[in-house]
């Protein structure tokens, strides 16, 4: 072997070892996971580290403890309301904001920019006021009317109709197509893998989301996934068994999920148009 | 396309609506009650609920589930406004003094509507503010030290050798069964100073002054505390882990003889099947040369606090379940929740020996400890100074100078009271 061939070679195998080792350190989280909710309180804090045989006693505790399915039911709805609802809107908006000329655009859009700064915490109560004055406590509409227009969205589809080529636009618009034909029909098929990023951001962002619903929705009947693994680890005695069962099941929807999108989602990152 | 597009738009339509849609029903027109923890609070207020409920049949009664956590960010939410919270809510001991400063307007005050007699004094305090009291208390943190039996004979030590003593003589003790065993005494969680606090107690100290002034720099009793607990730590008779998690895994893999903490430690201890019968309690050691040194002190707890809210004679009626040996008596078995009434430690199941801690009726004696445990200044900056603390602590085993340590953390604990 050359010298130049034992060096290339030398490099990848450096590289793949440093590859595997990153991958190993990220997928360990999840591992260690699923691998918890097989095993008993005692086995886990005792750094058990493979499988064990309690998985059916841990969901069957865990279902007798608390109401998994409506919490499950609860979070599927308020992630598919906000998903749905807030791709229709910032898509639109981020279109807008790219194609259409106006000179107080860049403002309003720096305006939508800049309350990216104010940290939710700080409108929490404000908000909360406004809410119960209006009835939105305990309601689908108050969890996700906050989280229908997000600034990030709408500079990610505005930053990414950019790429939206200008020649086609104007095809379209000579053969006579609407504006919101053009929307519809040339634009969202271009951005397919932007659109897959956006789901992915906001299913993870509203599947996950603690702070706000924990707020609003107070009844037993409305908490959602997080909040009621967040009820698994309240008390003087913690059975970390079911608790990682509970982990378990509220982490699998966002894995499936970006499985599903993966390919897209990395095409979106990386700026790419087909 | 166009039926796509349709279809689409109907979708979103019908989400539209759905999301005007009742996710839950609002309780209202009875009593609802926000308090964490299905296996204690929980199920101590569903028997409470089952018991009122055989004399009132009509009363309605919602018990939902709330974390601590969760009951504190919805009463900040509602800045005042009682029309979202709940009739009752239970709150932690050391958290209610801030909470009812911060939002007077929220918490009724039940001074003179509810009879306090024959509740211990120390948890009873907690709860008094600006002399007006706005707690029912519940559980008790009185501290216990549990020891593992097994681990003491195997350095020619019984529970007996640990009972009322100091913490010279214990440090004694420690460094012998360390050597014949190579166990540490205790363990705790790196920062946390729960041991730290819960000695200060005992000796009656605290880290505020009478008039709700910081008292941590100079404080002789802290700083014979803060002393003690670093020899401790430096001789390998307490070692501190990273995590709450870790502590508990100390206890369960039997890799320290035994712990000092609150009395719900307990339950935790009791949950380890295999450790049956291997463990016994006593009181804690008394700081040495520092006035007012006792062997009790307390950690942990809560308070059932009433809302200003439509139904608060319901809702103090309700409450007179906790003056009722009864319901304590018959929470205990399920529970473990030991009561801060003190007529309690009476009733059957509190006098039963207990077979997993060598005989010992362990209930009748904590309810005991109880009434011996100093009272405490405490302050709605608690949690502030206890960090300060934390930090003085952590600083001083590493090297740094105590005093200034302790100086630095009265500074930051004024600056946040705003002094």
């Amino acid at each position: 072997m050359s010298e130049g061939t034992f060096k290339k070679y030398g490099k990848r195998t450096l590289v793949y070892v440093f590859l595997i080792l990153m991958s190993i350190i990220s997928v360990f989280p999840l591992y260690w996971c699923f691998i918890s909710s097989c095993n008993t309180t005692a086995e886990i804090l005792g750094g058990k580290m493979l499988p064990g045989s309690h998985l059916i006693e841990n969901l069957t505790n865990l279902f007798s403890q608390q109401d998994v399915l409506s919490a499950f039911k609860n979070s599927v709805i308020n992630t598919v309301l906000v998903l749905v609802l807030s791709l229709a809107i910032c898509s639109v908006a981020g279109y807008g904001f790219e194609i259409f000329h106006d000179k107080g655009k860049d403002i309003v859009m720096g305006i939508i920019m800049m309350s990216m700064m104010v940290p939710f915490v700080a409108i929490l109560v404000p908000l909360f006021q406004m809410f119960t004055k209006m009835g939105f406590v305990n309601k689908y509409i108050g969890y996700i009317l906050p989280s229908l227009s997000t600034p990030f969205l709408i500079m990610l589809f505005r930053n990414n109709a950019r790429t939206f080529p200008k020649e086609v636009l104007e095809a379209a618009r000579m053969d006579g197509l609407s504006e919101m034909g053009i929307f519809v029909r040339m634009f969202v098929p271009m951005m397919r893998p932007t659109f897959a990023a956006a789901a992915t951001i906001t299913f993870m962002n509203t599947w996950n989301a603690y702070l706000w619903p924990k707020v609003v929705l107070q009844t037993p009947a409305s908490i959602t996934m997080p909040m009621l693994v967040a009820n698994l680890l309240s008390g003087y005695v913690v059975d970390y068994g079911v608790v990682m069962a509970g982990v378990t099941i509220c982490t699998l929807p966002t894995v499936i999920v970006f499985f599903i999108l993966q390919k897209s989602f990395t095409e979106a990152v990386a700026g790419a148009v087909k | 396309m166009k039926k796509l597009i349709s279809m689409l738009l109907a979708l979103v339509l019908v989400l539209g609506c759905a999301a005007f849609a009742e996710a839950g029903e609002q309780a209202d027109g009875k009593l609802t009650i926000w308090c964490w923890d299905k296996t204690f609070n929980i199920a101590a207020m569903e028997k409470a609920k089952e018991m009122y409920q055989a004399d009132h049949p009509d009363v309605e009664i919602d018990i939902e589930e709330v974390l601590s956590e969760d009951i504190e960010s919805r009463v900040i939410a509602s800045n005042g406004d009682t029309s979202t919270l709940p009739d009752i809510l239970l709150v932690q001991d050391h958290s209610i003094q801030k909470f009812v400063t911060n939002y007077p307007e929220v918490y009724h005050d039940i001074t003179d509507e509810f009879d306090f007699s024959d509740f211990m004094p120390a948890k009873l305090g907690l709860s008094v503010v600006d002399g007006r009291n706005y707690g029912v208390p519940f559980d008790s943190g009185t501290v216990v030290a549990a020891w593992r039996t097994d681990y003491l004979e195997q350095a020619g030590y019984t529970v007996a050798d640990l009972t009322d003593i100091d913490w010279d003589r214990f440090l004694e003790i420690g460094r012998d069964v360390k050597e014949k065993t190579g166990m540490p005494m205790l363990s705790g969680q790196a920062g946390a100073v729960d041991t730290v606090l819960i000695m200060l107690q005992s000796c009656g100290g605290s880290m505020f002054n009478e008039d709700g002034t910081a008292n941590l720099a100079g404080n002789e009793k802290l700083k014979a505390v803060i002393d003690t607990y670093n020899t401790m730590v430096a001789e390998g008779i307490f070692i501190e882990v990273n995590s709450w998690d870790e502590y508990i895994g100390t206890l369960s893999n039997g890799s320290v003889v035994g712990t000092i903490n609150g009395c719900w430690i307990l339950s935790t201890i009791m949950s380890l099947a295999d450790q049956a019968g291997k463990w016994d309690i006593t009181n804690m050691p008394a700081m040495v040369g520092v006035d007012g040194a006792t062997n009790y002190s307390n950690n942990g707890g809560s308070t059932w606090a009433v809302v200003n809210n439509k139904d608060i004679d319901l809702a103090l009626d309700f409450l007179q379940m906790y003056r009722n040996v009864d319901f304590y008596d018959a929470i205990l078995p399920a529970t473990s929740a030991i009561a801060t009434f003190t007529p309690a430690k009476d009733a059957p199941n509190y006098t039963a020996a207990s077979d997993f801690f060598n005989g010992t009726p362990i209930f009748a004696t904590i309810v005991e400890f109880g009434d011996s445990v100093p009272a405490e200044v405490t302050s709605p900056f608690y949690y502030d100074a206890r960090g300060n603390v934390g930090t003085a602590v952590t600083n001083a085993l590493n090297g740094g100078d105590l005093d200034s340590e302790l100086q630095t953390a009265q500074d930051t604990t004024e600056f946040t009271m705003g002094f």
